[in-house]
């Protein structure tokens, strides 16, 4: 499961759910990809089972991209608790993706499998996601 | 390629507010630049500028500015990152017969040998070529090919009056051998449980682990 090796704040504040993406809105290594409509924080368990579902689909051959990291730490406070008495402890890594967002590229299988692989990947994921294929020759 | 004409106006307001005007009008804002001439602002039909981007490096004729037609090339094109329609559109002036640095896309046709996984490095290469005679891609044929093999820049075959624009050793694509049924279920991986037991906590910069955990109870 991806998790940072190293961070400089172990407790952050929630990343910010505003704007679209800025850069990686285009399918950049593969020929295939699935792209965000909503904004969502994806947990690295989501990440993982995106992952294997695709994975598990297109069998042998084909390779697959992650593109997106969960690097943010969310915090969660135990049950019953009341309010106050610092932050809650770290529950969950994070990857906050933005509408536009390309999350994972798919290549090396003919488009009906990479379509079904990707759409069992989609049902993984917290948000609304489209089927983007790779658009070449474009500035 | 033949060339594609657009009818262009100059644009005089400029800022979020009359783009944003000009796009819901149908517009898209454009600029205009090269050969060392001032910038000149444009708004370009929104419906023609989008079909027009459809071909890779589309030669454009901008008719109705002042000084005459101009021949340009799109050199940025900004869209939006869910619709995918043109919102600023960068051209570049180029004169008939001159040489230009462009990306052209890399085709690749045939299957390659079963048990063989083809991994394309580079889906587009830069070549140096005439403006007016801009290839629309260079086709590889990757039929049959073994494990192992590899084509290099400096092999592909280019249209006549175009160059490399890369080194001619830089990686376009190989094939490399597929993973084996025993490979795929250990990349599928162990159940949820074991590996997250087996996940490490992330260690904060200049803290030890011990005390980072104390320090949440």
């Amino acid at each position: 499961m991806l998790i940072p090796r190293r961070v400089r704040y172990r407790k952050q504040h929630r990343p910010d759910r505003h704007g679209v993406a800025k850069g990686g809105t285009r399918v950049a290594f593969g020929e295939y990809g699935i792209q965000a409509l909503e904004h969502a924080y994806v947990t690295n368990r989501q990440i993982e089972s995106a992952r294997i579902a695709m994975t598990r689909h297109i069998r042998r051959g084909g390779k697959v991209w992650i593109t997106i990291y969960p690097d943010r730490p969310l915090t969660k406070k135990p049950a019953e608790t009341r309010m106050g008495s610092g932050k809650g402890s770290p529950e969950w890594w994070v990857a906050n993706v933005k509408p536009g967002r390309v999350m994972f590229e798919l290549s090396g299988v003919a488009e009906p499998v990479a379509r079904e692989a990707l759409r069992r990947a989609m049902h993984k994921l917290p948000m609304k996601c489209k089927f983007v294929t790779r658009e070449v020759g474009e500035s | 390629m033949p060339e594609v004409r657009i009818a262009a106006e100059p644009r005089t307001d400029f800022g979020k507010g009359p783009a944003r005007r000009e796009r819901r009008a149908g517009r898209v804002p454009a600029v205009l630049y090269g050969h060392g001439t001032d910038t000149r602002h444009l708004t370009l039909p929104g419906h023609d500028v989008m079909m027009a981007l459809k071909t890779a490096n589309v030669l454009i004729r901008l008719d109705g500015l002042p000084g005459g037609n101009q021949l340009v090339l799109p050199k940025s094109v900004q869209r939006n990152p869910i619709r995918g329609s043109v919102e600023h559109v960068d051209l570049i002036l180029v004169r008939s017969g001159e040489k230009v640095t462009v990306d052209i896309p890399i085709q690749v046709t045939g299957e390659v040998y079963s048990g063989g996984l083809l991994d394309q490095q580079m889906v587009q290469i830069s070549i140096e070529a005439e403006a007016t005679h801009i290839p629309t891609g260079i086709e590889v044929n990757v039929e049959d090919m073994q494990v192992g093999t590899s084509v290099h820049a400096g092999d592909l075959e280019l249209p006549s009056g175009s160059s490399l624009a890369v080194e001619p050793d830089a990686l376009v694509l190989h094939v490399i051998a597929a993973p084996t049924a025993e490979q795929m279920e250990a990349e599928i991986g162990a159940p949820e449980t074991a590996a997250a037991q087996a996940e490490p906590a992330p260690v904060p910069e200049g803290e030890a682990p011990a005390d980072s955990a104390a320090a949440d109870e």
